[in-house]
């Protein structure tokens, strides 16, 4: 008796948390940043941002290869890895947070959630509160995600030299576009 | 029978609980072979040409000069340390056809020369391969006025041709070394030793060190004497050996260099170096190059 009612709480918590914890995935997340400057705006774009989503907690794992940002100018792009970003040595930027509250899947309309967490660019961690917004497609199957938010250089050590600051903006303006799929249980 | 199936069940139970983004994050795998890039700075080292090619649609204007020795019989505070002197000055324009393919013309005052080249990238360093190795041609047209009468017999005799293979490879971000093995074919007339010889093997050693993100510490060292040249001849001829700093802003890329070559291009120094270090020949010089954006590539959306 006694492990019976043991197998029906084993079921009844195996079957709670896997109805809670709803996974999302993309790697092929669309990462872009605009610099405005007063003699050159300066553009790159990324199709490779890799993303987990939970949609229980809300909690979000991003990252994107600062290599495989495309530039309008080769140069600018090898003086992005070489000079500024440093890729050899920090290969990565990353997002790792929470959003404030839970999505919610039954909803068709765009969703607005903060998410909570560390963005780390150029080896530098910062805590970062981002506005998103989210948009649940195909009954729950698929997840959009928008976000707009500025990366000032200083605050993760991208040094610029002063003779280049007509070239190269203080505050970059980072856009991410993600469509997530569920990942099958 | 219940005991057997808690067991497979608490193991699920625990594998959904350790689940978590973070987890599944580690799982993807992103295959991404990106080229090892900048392995050098620049096109041009100190006196050899490096492994680094012309992006795709860039121009870039080069400009060098090479000065008079600094001390020894032809240098001193007479010609201020050589500076009165231009043993060479070098103007040119390189063209990234593509990434890999490289056409270039210039002109030295170094015996009038107009000359051309070629690069090309074989193969680029990445994860799987351990070296780049880029093709370079250059050929060389003297234009001065024969010293003697009888000194170019024909036009053919003026022209003279530089093949060499750059393997490079990069260590680290601020450590890359190349080795470049060439052969230049030049005309009898063109040789100043009668016990030289007209064809000369060439062996280069280069390196960059970065010091700061945007300062490099750069050397090369040619190996021409001891490699096919005869060792008996009646002028002395020394290996090439230069080393500079090399300063990178923006799209220029300055190298201020010390040198015995009194030539810029392979196609004259290679055989013509005939100042040491040892004896005061050695001489200042730079290069310039502005990189001028002719074609962009728009960014994939």
């Amino acid at each position: 008796m006694y492990k019976v009612l043991l197998l029906i709480l084993a079921i009844f918590i195996c079957s709670s948390t896997a109805a809670k914890a709803q996974f999302y995935q993309t790697t092929s997340a669309k990462v872009s940043f605009f610099s405005s400057a007063p003699v050159e705006d300066i553009k790159a774009v990324s199709n490779e941002g890799v993303a987990v989503l939970n949609s229980a907690n809300g909690s979000i794992s991003f990252k994107v290869k600062m290599r495989s940002f495309g530039f309008e100018k080769a140069l600018m792009q090898e003086h992005f890895n070489e000079n500024y970003v440093e890729s050899e040595k920090f290969p990565e930027a990353t997002f790792k947070g929470e959003s404030t509250k839970e999505i919610d899947l039954d909803s068709n309309s765009p969703q607005q959630h903060i998410l909570k967490g560390i963005f780390t660019v150029h080896g530098v961690s910062k805590e970062r509160i981002l506005p998103v917004t989210v948009t649940v497609l195909n009954n729950g199957k698929k997840l959009q995600l928008e976000s707009k938010f500025n990366v000032a250089c200083k605050d993760h050590n991208i040094k610029i030299p002063k003779i280049l600051w007509e070239n190269i903006a203080e505050v970059i303006e980072v856009n991410i576009n993600a469509d997530f799929q569920i990942i099958p249980r | 029978m219940t005991k057997i199936l808690i067991v497979p069940m608490f193991l699920i139970c625990s594998f959904l609980k350790a689940q978590n983004v973070d987890s599944i994050m580690a799982d993807i795998s992103q295959e991404n072979d990106y080229k090892v890039q900048a392995t050098f700075k620049s096109p041009r080292l100190v006196l050899l040409q490096t492994n680094e090619t012309q992006k795709a649609k860039d121009l870039a204007f080069w400009v060098g000069h090479r000065f008079g020795d600094i001390g020894g019989e032809f240098g001193g505070s007479n010609t201020l340390y050589g500076l009165d002197v231009a043993t060479d000055l070098y103007l040119g324009f390189d063209y990234g056809i593509t990434d890999k393919l490289t056409i270039g013309i210039g002109r030295s005052k170094f015996n009038e020369s107009y000359s051309a080249l070629i690069k090309y990238r074989l193969l680029w360093q990445d994860d799987a391969m351990p070296v780049s190795i880029t093709f370079f041609e250059q050929s060389s047209w003297i234009t001065r006025k024969p010293f003697s009468n009888n000194e170019f017999g024909s036009e053919g005799d003026r022209i003279s041709h530089f093949f060499q293979a750059i393997i490079a490879r990069k260590f680290s971000p601020g450590i890359s070394i190349m080795v470049n093995p060439g052969f230049l074919v030049r005309p009898e007339a063109q040789v100043q030793d009668f016990q030289d010889s007209a064809n000369l093997f060439a062996l280069g050693l280069g390196g960059r060190f970065k010091i700061l993100k945007r300062i490099s510490i750069i050397a090369d060292y040619t190996f021409v004497n001891g490699l096919s040249r005869p060792e008996d001849l009646q002028s002395d001829f020394y290996n090439p050996f230069g080393v500079g700093v090399e300063i990178e802003t923006g799209g220029h890329v300055f190298a201020l260099n010390f040198q015995n070559s009194q030539a810029i291009i392979a196609n004259n120094f290679i055989p013509n170096t005939t100042k040491s270090w040892s004896d005061g020949g050695v001489r200042f010089g730079f290069m310039i190059s502005r990189n001028f954006s002719i074609g962009s590539k728009k960014p994939d959306n």
